[in-house]
């Protein structure tokens, strides 16, 4: 397998502190209502105690990008180096195709700019050989940068309960569930 | 992609933003989105870089490093150079840069026509201190004493620079101050008690751990930074115990979760010692050598305490008492991370000293990976240089009083026949309602916000009403801006210089001025510096400030040669490569068991403890009787401290409103459903929020963070909260602390 980057996202050490989703805030500023990068909590059929266990989501940087098939005007493209899926934004119409056709409501659209806009991975963070905003920030290492041509297989999963189950676009992010303590309580 | 801000032509300037125009107001291409445009590679080079320090009041003060392009502050990112902050900050840090150019930002001094009135006009600077100097001279005249003029400060910026406005007041003479703190101090005087001195250990030491008890205390809100930590000695093989009343995110990563009854810790933390005692599991060489009074209290245990006695106390049942209590003195080291939350009771500080007594049985105080973990101040050692003025010649103040005193009072108080007047800060409404001969007449707050902190906001709102003048240096126009008269705008971390330390971990950290002031923003020490120029151009002599100050030089008179042996510096301009960590003997506090206390030993029995009027040894103390239905609970939130960053527009995308979260069992009782509006009320007041229904909270108990949301959101805990005292605080911060989470309250649908 080729060298493919995406985030490995593990809820049991998540603390859903939210860091990760400012971090990105703080690097791009995007525009109010814009949020690349989201922390949901799981529900409680997922996990019993609520707001209590979190996926830090953005964009999967899909083996198979519906974003990039639908795009009439190529403003997408995936790099053959490292599969991180770009939006050129200075190409994009607009068309909304991208926002309606993402499993995982990852490109948004900006009603400043009136085309899309989603998580560029940092790709000019992984230029220089940095992590991207995100990664960096995260205080307990829960949001990882992986290649899946080397992850080791493990306790990860592809499709965790809450996670749309779509093949076809082959997300890469990768989960390890959450954990659930003994609970004495009076 | 590129760092380049795009074009104006491209992107409208902080279009979006909710304050219609707001855009107009600031200098162009400030904190532009960027493109999402594939580009270059990300470069360094493009910025100049900074450093700086976060001065919130928090157990992690992140060493920040700061991208400035264009004399703009891009963005920030935690220091990689210090292994606590690892290169990240938090959701709050993250925040900053909207902080200082957010359109809400107070950009002048103001003026308000009528408080609460919103009739804010701006003026100058000139025209803000001349109505200040002239009412401080008229105070001065009418009372022959400047103690009609009050200072009401705490941990706003901990800036080390900025104890220059403490300063400020004595160097306009005897004024009377708020002493003490919301925060702390049961727990400090307690564990004075016991060790002699607050001295917790490295909290990078906790990875050694074999057992680890978060007790009362929620890291992976608080102290996101140390969460590592404790997970990385679970990785090792530690187990990890949580005991919260509330089913917390630090409980959710615990091997084992207790939810005990709110304050019942004491009893808790001794059934498990008279567990350890009838198990032969104390550590006989460090009570028999190390420590004072250790028989008496085996015989306080004996007579006194059972397991299942405090099963009864705190609900949590007996074999898992005995359990978790053979576990922890037989693992070692063992640790406990003792929480500021479980000492905001009545009966804290009792609490705070029976798990001191816990740690200290089982020998593992001054142990590295071991400790009874609280706080410190063992890196505070600065000059002060800001906070030591002297009182121009000739002042009067008030007889007989002891002067201010604070866990933060560094100033050694010399002896003087005159001193300031105190008042207990955890008090703020009922002091300024009391005060007599004379009467309080005017206010100066800084780095703090009363009217989202301080108790029982609804008397507040009177007790300000009776003063003649308030003036509040700050950011935003929060709460006690609009019961203010005027408004000074104060800088950000950015836009000073200064130098942070913490009160939990042990690095060091310098704060560059990394951008020119937004607007007309000035810092703490140059408010100081224009105000005594002005009372002394009215009234030569009437302050003793420096009238011409340069920060930087103020930071570096704050530095001294104690301060850069214990970090291994040589100046502190070597900090502009990064933060430093001290030289440490050990990771362990206590490590050769010399103890601070009278005895040198630790104390089991505390005669100053007792002389203060408490129990010589660590008895149980009851909790607070309740006064309605359900306990109230008002802790922090994950989106701010106390009531910063939560109004900020970038929080706002993940944080859009409070809530009262609420067990569904109590909620059906009452015929409340999820997320329906309800008015929790009590004695103090009432707030009206949205319900969440969750076992996270016990039955019985209503929990809501507490929060300044602004944005025209008027939600604000304080109208639940009274000021009732904690046991302790008064030893060592001048004043008892507040049982913030001894409250009761009743709820009902709307």
């Amino acid at each position: 397998m080729k060298k493919h980057y995406a985030f490995l996202v593990d809820s049991e050490k998540c603390i859903g502190c939210f860091t990760c989703a400012m971090a990105c805030r703080n690097y791009y500023h995007q525009v109010e209502g814009v949020v690349w990068r989201h922390v949901y909590p799981l529900g409680e059929a997922i996990y019993p105690h609520r707001e209590r266990a979190f996926f830090s989501l953005a964009c999967n940087h899909c083996e198979n990008p519906a974003c990039l098939n639908v795009c009439p005007v190529e403003a997408y493209t995936k790099r053959e180096e490292d599969g991180v899926v770009v939006h050129h934004q200075e190409k994009c119409i607009g068309c909304g195709n991208c926002i309606r056709s993402c499993p995982y409501g990852a490109p948004v659209y900006n009603p400043v700019e009136k085309r899309a806009e989603k998580c560029s991975l940092c790709h000019e963070r992984l230029d220089a050989g940095l992590l991207p905003a995100c990664v960096q920030s995260c205080p307990t290492g829960a949001l990882k940068l992986v290649d899946l041509a080397t992850l080791e297989p493990g306790n990860h999963i592809q499709f965790p309960a809450g996670f749309p189950k779509n093949e076809k676009v082959n997300p890469s992010t990768r989960f390890i569930m959450p954990k659930v303590p003994t609970l004495v309580r009076r | 992609m590129s760092h380049t801000p795009s074009g104006l032509s491209r992107r409208q300037f902080l279009k979006g933003l909710s304050v219609a125009g707001a855009a107009s107001l600031l200098p162009l291409r400030l904190l532009m989105p960027y493109t999402a445009q594939a580009s270059t590679a990300f470069s360094a080079k493009d910025f100049q870089t900074f450093r700086n320090a976060c001065p919130r009041n928090c157990y992690d003060t992140c060493s920040i490093k700061t991208y400035v392009k264009d004399g703009v502050v891009q963005f920030i990112e935690g220091a990689q150079e210090s292994t606590f902050t690892a290169g990240g900050l938090c959701v709050k840090g993250y925040a900053y840069p909207r902080r200082v150019y957010s359109p809400d930002r107070i950009k002048y001094p103001m003026v308000q026509d009528g408080r609460r009135t919103g009739n804010w006009r701006r003026v100058s600077w000139d025209e803000a201190m001349d109505r200040i100097a002239k009412k401080i001279l008229e105070i001065k005249e009418k009372d022959g004493s400047l103690l009609g003029m009050g200072l009401t400060k705490y941990s706003g910026n901990f800036g080390i620079t900025n104890y220059g406005v403490e300063g400020m007041m004595s160097s306009l003479g005897y004024t009377t101050r708020f002493v003490g703190t919301p925060c702390w101090p049961a727990g400090i005087d307690a564990q004075n008690y016991d060790l002699g001195d607050m001295w917790c250990n490295d909290p990078e030491d906790m990875v050694k751990a074999r057992y680890v008890i978060i007790w009362g205390a929620n890291p992976a809100w608080c102290s996101v930074h140390s969460m590592k930590y404790v997970m990385e000695a679970k990785r090792r093989g530690a187990k990890v115990v949580v005991i919260d009343p509330v089913f917390t995110q630090t409980a959710a990563k615990a091997d084992v979760f207790w939810q005990p009854e709110t304050s019942s810790d004491g009893a808790l933390a001794l059934g498990m010692a008279r567990h350890i005692l009838d198990k032969g599991l104390v550590d006989l060489d460090f009570v028999n050598n190390a420590a004072l009074g250790y028989e008496e209290f085996a015989a306080y245990l004996r007579e006194n305490v059972t397991v299942e006695w405090a099963s009864k106390v705190s609900g949590i049942p007996a074999d898992q008492i005995r359990e978790v209590a053979e576990e922890f003195a037989t693992a070692d080291p063992a640790t406990i991370w003792i929480g500021y939350g479980m000492q905001r009771h009545t009966n804290g500080g009792a609490s705070v000293r029976a798990i001191d007594a816990l740690v200290a049985m089982t020998g593992n105080v001054g142990k590295e990976g071991g400790g009874a973990r609280y706080g410190h101040l063992r890196t505070w050692g600065f000059n002060y240089h800001a906070l030591i003025q002297k009182q121009p010649e000739g002042s009067v103040g008030f007889v007989g009083g002891g002067g201010p005193k604070g866990e933060f009072d560094f100033s050694k108080g010399e002896a003087a026949s005159y001193t300031d007047r105190t008042f207990n800060i955890n008090k703020t409404a009922q002091g300024i309602l009391d005060a007599k001969d004379p009467v309080l007449r005017m206010l100066w707050v800084s780095c703090k916000n009363p009217f989202a902190q301080d108790f029982d906001r609804p008397k507040l709102e009177k007790a300000f009403d009776s003063l003649e003048m308030v003036v509040t240096v700050d950011q935003f126009f929060n709460e006690t801006v609009a019961n203010s008269d005027i408004v000074l705008p104060v800088t950000t971390l950015f836009e000073e210089w200064t130098v942070n330390v913490s009160y939990w971990h042990y690095w060091l950290g310098i704060n560059e001025q990394a951008i020119t002031p937004m607007y007309e923003t000035k810092s703490n020490i140059e408010i100081a510096s224009l105000l005594s120029k002005k009372m002394n151009a009215l009234a030569p002599g009437s302050c003793t400030f420096p009238q011409d100050i340069d920060t930087k030089d103020w930071l570096e008179k704050e530095f001294n040669q104690g301060i850069y042996d214990y970090f291994g510096i040589k100046h502190w301009t070597d900090l502009k490569n990064g933060p430093v960590k001290a030289k440490l003997a050990s990771t362990a506090s206590w490590h050769d068991r010399k103890f601070a206390t009278p005895s040198g030993k630790y104390e089991f029995r505390s005669d100053i403890c007792q002389k203060n009027g408490h129990e010589a040894l660590p008895k149980y103390k009851e909790g607070r009787k309740p006064y309605d239905e359900f306990r109230l609970l008002t802790p922090h939130t994950k989106f701010g401290l106390h009531s910063q960053f939560i109004n900020l527009d970038w929080m706002h995308e993940y944080n859009k409103e409070p809530y009262l979260y609420m067990h569904p069992d109590d909620a059906s009782e009452k015929g409340i459903a999820d997320l329906d509006m309800v008015r929790v009320f009590n004695k103090v007041g009432e707030q009206r929020v949205k319900v969440k229904l969750t076992r996270n909270v016990a039955r019985k108990s209503l929990l809501i963070y507490e929060a300044w949301f602004g944005r025209g959101n008027s939600f604000n805990v304080q109208n639940l909260v009274d000021d009732e005292s904690a046991d302790m605080g008064a030893y060592k911060t001048g004043a008892p602390g507040v049982a913030i989470h001894d409250q009761f309250a009743n709820v009902e649908r709307v």
